[in-house]
């Protein structure tokens, strides 16, 4: 490997964590509203993000980045007449977030719904509201049960990350290929142990978070 | 003289009062026009056969559950007005939330927050609730786990204590509050037998600080000695109440007497 194919590895590397790491972030965020809203006591807030849900989760990852890269921007030149210009790494972000978070609202929802009705009673009799109560009490111990279907899409995502190859974004897999594209086929089993490497690390990660956070049972 | 009036006045004004209260859940009709009044100081115990609406009417007190109609006053205010499972009275969440803190509950899974010490299941309500800073509501939070007996597990997580222990733990967090009232919804139902005595003695010592209870209990022994009113409820009725002696010793009513010769 020369010097300038090292280099390509890392830049490529790199931007899959970038990738991961930023799309888990804002879905996570994103997440956690969508699945207060699938609980929510309004009717129609609920059937938004059960169709957003619906959706985001039955459709393919790959289809929806590329609707955000290439359909998107062509439909609004249609409906405004003007261009709207998304990088590639911003369209790769938008579809991927788009997509945990539905996964991760399913997650949480879970989460939260299997806490006992008595934690909740026991919190408004003390007088605090719904909010303070979603927050101090009932959040933070899904926070356990939450952690290994957590990390299972942490690491989907992690290796999803490759499908933004269908919109051209030099990240992992897109280097390998490029490199491997002149017949040398090793490449490829370095991009492999490389994200077998970065699964690895996470995995070990989420276990010692949920040995932390099963700390008080 | 119009300084005494006023003082009796007072004295005679009620902690809770109830009007005409109704709750279905469904078809089932589970309070059937329970009128209550609970003055400063007493000790009310509430008996009667499982499903007769006693817990709901407790949970009722503290919007735990939402009554289908009548009025509910606190301390003289009018709290909760419905009709037909609808708000007669509109009051804003915050509101119903400061007057919930008003009434201290204690439940009979316990429901201490487990990912909490016991210490600081005692200081989150008023950190939470009151903004009380932190050094103060841990110093209050001592102060109310020795008052229990408890004060050396103040650092163990719940998983940690005893049914008892538990119990006991929940009783002081409800009082870090600073209720006007206790309500117990069959507190020690869900203990081992032996560790009924420790639960009940801190109740006792409530009763006699004068606190103002109102207790779902199956325990008639803490009925006879400490409350200074029995109520039995049947079908979502108040069919009889009186003094426990009264009740205990000569009860009037047929449901009444069964009850209690199914369990003495």
């Amino acid at each position: 490997m020369t010097a300038m194919q090292a280099r390509g590895f890392f830049d490529g590397t790199i931007v899959t964590i970038e990738l991961t790491l930023i799309s888990i972030a804002l879905g996570l965020i994103f997440g956690m509203l969508l699945a207060l809203a699938r609980i929510s006591k309004n009717k129609v807030v609920r059937g938004i993000t059960w169709t957003y849900v619906w959706i985001f989760r039955g459709t393919p990852l790959m289809l929806q980045l590329i609707i955000v890269y290439f359909a998107i921007p062509l439909m609004a030149n249609s409906i405004t007449g003007s261009y709207i210009n998304v990088s590639m790494f911003g369209a790769a972000v938008i579809g991927l977030t788009l997509n945990t978070a539905a996964y991760l609202a399913e997650i949480f929802r879970a989460g939260i719904l299997s806490i006992d009705k008595g934690q909740m009673e026991a919190a408004k009799a003390l007088g605090m509201t719904y909010k303070q109560a979603m927050l101090k009490i009932i959040i933070p111990q899904t926070y356990r049960r939450v952690i290994p279907p957590f990390a299972n899409e942490f690491i989907m995502i992690l290796k999803d990350t490759s499908l933004v190859i269908v919109i051209g974004l030099a990240e992992l897999t897109r280097v390998s290929k490029q490199f491997a594209a002149s017949g040398e086929w090793k490449f490829y089993f370095v991009a492999g142990a490389i994200y077998l490497f970065l699964t690895t690390i996470s995995t070990f990660v989420f276990d010692k978070m949920e040995k932390h956070a099963a700390r008080y049972e | 003289m119009q300084h005494a009036m006023s003082k009796i006045e007072e004295k005679r004004m009620s902690m809770i009062k109830t009007e005409n209260i109704h709750k279905y859940f469904g078809e089932n009709h589970v309070l059937n026009g329970i009128d209550l009044e609970i003055f400063p100081g007493e000790v009310m115990c509430v008996v009667g056969p499982s499903g007769s609406g006693k817990s709901t009417l407790l949970r009722c007190l503290n919007h735990l559950e939402r009554i289908t109609s009548g009025k509910i006053f606190i301390d003289g205010v009018l709290v909760d007005h419905r009709e037909n499972d609808k708000d007669v009275l509109k009051s804003d969440p915050k509101k119903v939330a400061e007057m919930c803190a008003e009434l201290g509950m204690v439940f009979q899974r316990f429901n201490l927050f487990p990912h909490k010490t016991a210490l600081e299941n005692v200081m989150i309500g008023p950190m939470t609730v009151k903004k009380v800073g932190k050094a103060d509501a841990q110093k209050k939070a001592m102060e109310l786990l020795e008052k229990v007996g408890i004060a050396e597990k103040a650092n163990e997580y719940p998983s940690r204590l005893s049914g008892g222990q538990q119990q006991r733990v929940a009783i002081a967090r409800a009082l870090a509050m600073e209720p006007k009232i206790m309500l117990f919804d069959e507190p020690t139902s869900a203990l081992d037998p032996e560790l009924v005595g420790e639960v009940l003695e801190v109740m006792k010592q409530l009763a006699h600080a004068g606190m103002t209870m109102m207790v779902v209990t199956h325990e008639m022994g803490f009925a006879r000695e400490v409350g200074t009113r029995l109520i039995f409820m049947d079908e979502g009725k108040i069919v009889e109440q009186g003094t426990p002696r009264e009740v205990f010793e000569n009860p009037q009513n047929d449901r009444t007497k069964d009850f209690f010769r199914s369990i003495l």
